[in-house]
């Protein structure tokens, strides 16, 4: 029974996970670029929270929705005002530009913060558990779960069937022919990037719900949200989701195993199915 | 009339030969230290210029060549008792044969996949060390055998090979650009298809790069540690080491020689000047990346050499023909 208690602790887990590879696969997926400092960003949301967390009414969890609206107008500022300037056929410049914020953040948040761990105080929320068929499940995890679930399906449906996300598919096909029919690419770009910076933000509040973060978590965010997007087949949404629940259930039966190095198998599941299968789940299921 | 620059090189070769192999007779114990560890960190820059600028692969975890190279030496020395000065070419053969093992596997993913999957590989093998006892787990291991050495006669030892390296990172680097492999390497980098459409085999002449740049990081990061005596998972393995790299070619100018010489230079005359307030100078080498990306991408030697027209170690030929008219 400990062992189905693991697995679905994973998989709780992974629900967390696949979001955080959301935001980065999302704009990868649409505009071609990989924003290596997503894992920076979603550690300043952290902060963000921390912040807002003693204005927000109601109750704690309530503070993604502020946080996520600020990520997002930064997202839009950032593409307008950064990245579509750097835009090209070579990615280096983008891929460098990104690598510059990430090291800036990080240690301005150093500078403002010290390096201590911190998390998100959600109150009697984070001890709450009950039981289901018998596991002892808690509360926040299962919340957060159905957030991420939430998340993935609405913006799945969105993209589908809202006129906006149809431009927004049309550009990521081919930004070129769109602007024949009046489409400014460069906003749409704009756009794009305001929705993977407010669902990294969202991710990374509900991260430091769950556990605790320092200005250095960066790297290890980024790490995660590469690996789930890798493992889940370059843009394909339920591929990413499968993907941060194999990472997630990897982690956590890894640590019963092994207390001292669950991360590192986590690593090595992402290097394993990268050999058994580079195109990730996705590609397993297209062949 | 012919270029002259070959020639050039070839005498600016000679001279800066002589005055490394002069220089330990000269500079006292603790500028020479210095030195070292410049020479260091300017091979490191080099090498992943190298692999960004000449063949083509963006790498986030070079970490992983430092740590792979100066745990190879150490352990093998501390072990077997052996010299470590002669171990430093094994380092390069061992950094190069486990870039050769990991290629197949990461040459599957491109641009900033390819990129963070080494970081991937350079996170397992940290986390790896870091728990066996074997390896001296987190607190790292000591350098034994330099212990029962004259001090003078290692810090001499260690600066040249800190010298051969950083010497390569410029001649070896330009005469590699020059030559048969290194044109191959360009038309991989600047077109694959082309490439191969001209008999370059596109997958092994990447892997050779790969390896040779690897194998180079690893080499150069074992002389660094043998240099503080001292090595550490949480040191050897941090990407810290990334974004010094990182800085310094993208301010120097990416996929030139001259670049990250002068990206080292502003590097440690910026850490000279904020030493001691922390993380202000991290941060402000990431606003100058960030600044240099937004102006020009060729960086400041890519600017320089367009405005100018100097080229001094271009792997450019001119034909006597250009010379001609623009004389």
């Amino acid at each position: 029974m400990i062992w189905v208690e693991t697995v679905v602790n994973g998989m709780l887990l992974g629900g967390l996970y696949a979001l955080v590879g959301l935001g980065l696969g999302y704009a990868f997926g649409i505009m071609k670029i990989v924003n290596v400092a997503q894992g920076d960003f979603i550690v300043a949301a952290a902060f963000l929270g921390v912040f807002l967390v003693p204005w927000t009414p109601v109750h704690p969890l309530l503070v993604v929705v502020p946080v996520a609206i600020i990520s997002f107008i930064f997202g839009i500022l950032l593409q307008r005002l950064m990245i579509n300037r750097v835009l090209g056929q070579d990615q280096i410049p983008q891929i460098l530009l990104t690598f510059g914020m990430a090291i800036v953040l990080r240690n301005g948040m150093v500078e403002l913060y010290g390096a201590n761990s911190q998390s998100i105080n959600v109150g009697d929320l984070r001890f709450m558990g009950f039981d289901f068929l018998g596991l002892r499940l808690g509360v926040l995890p299962v919340v957060i779960l159905g957030i991420a679930v939430a998340l993935f399906a609405g913006l799945h449906l969105w993209m589908r069937h809202s006129r906006m996300g149809r431009i927004i598919r049309a550009t990521a096909d081919d930004y070129q022919v769109v602007q024949l029919s009046g489409v400014d690419y460069r906003r749409v770009y704009g756009i794009a990037m305001g929705i993977a910076m407010a669902l990294s933000a969202v991710a990374g509040v509900l991260l430091a719900m769950r556990g605790s973060f320092t200005p250095y978590s960066g790297a290890d965010r980024l790490l995660i949200a590469f690996e789930v997007v890798v493992i889940g087949g370059l843009g394909s949404f339920w591929g990413m989701f499968a993907g941060g629940m194999i990472l997630g259930v990897t982690q956590l039966v890894a640590l019963k195993l092994d207390p001292s190095s669950g991360l590192m198998w986590g690593h090595l599941m992402f290097l394993l199915i990268l050999f058994l299968s580079p195109n990730g789940i996705a590609g397993l299921v297209r062949r | 009339m012919t270029d002259l620059r070959p020639k050039l090189a070839g005498i600016a070769a000679l001279i800066s030969a002589a005055v490394l192999i002069a220089a330990p007779h000269v500079i006292g114990e603790g500028t020479l230290r210095y030195v070292v560890e410049i020479f260091c960190v300017f091979a490191f820059a080099q090498s992943w210029n190298f692999l960004a600028g000449y063949v083509g692969l963006m790498s986030f975890g070079q970490q992983l060549f430092i740590g792979l190279g100066s745990y190879f030496v150490f352990m093998l020395s501390n072990k077997l008792g052996l010299n470590p000065f002669w171990m430093v070419p094994l380092a390069f053969v061992f950094s190069g044969a486990f870039a050769a093992i990991i290629s197949p596997l990461v040459f599957r993913l491109r641009d900033a996949y390819f990129a963070i999957s080494i970081w991937v590989i350079a996170e397992i093998v940290r986390l790896f060390i870091a728990q066996r006892d074997f390896f001296g787990s987190v607190s790292g291991l000591p350098l034994i055998a330099t212990r029962g050495m004259d001090r003078g006669t290692v810090s001499m030892w260690t600066f040249y090979c800190a010298a051969i390296f950083a010497f390569l990172a410029v001649f070896g680097l330009y005469y590699l650009a020059r030559s048969r492999f290194g044109l191959a390497l360009a038309a991989v980098r600047d077109n694959e298809r082309t490439a191969a459409s001209i008999g370059i085999n596109v997958w092994w002449t990447r892997f050779a790069g790969f390896v040779i740049g690897c194998g180079f990081t690893g080499a150069a990061g074992a002389v660094y540690y043998m240099s503080v005596f001292q090595v550490q998972p949480g040191g050897a393995f941090d990407p810290n080491w990334m974004v010094i790299m990182l800085f310094i070619v993208i301010i120097g100018g990416v996929g030139t020689v001259e670049g990250p010489i002068i990206g080292t230079a502003i590097y440690f005359l910026l850490r000279a000047f904020f030493s001691g307030t922390g993380n202000l100078y991290l941060l402000l080498l990431g606003a100058a990346a960030i600044a240099v990306m937004m102006v020009s991408s060729k960086g400041i030697w890519g600017v320089l050499r367009d405005r100018t027209g100097i080229d001094l170690f271009g792997a450019r030929r001119t034909s006597g023909l250009d010379t001609q008219k623009k004389g």
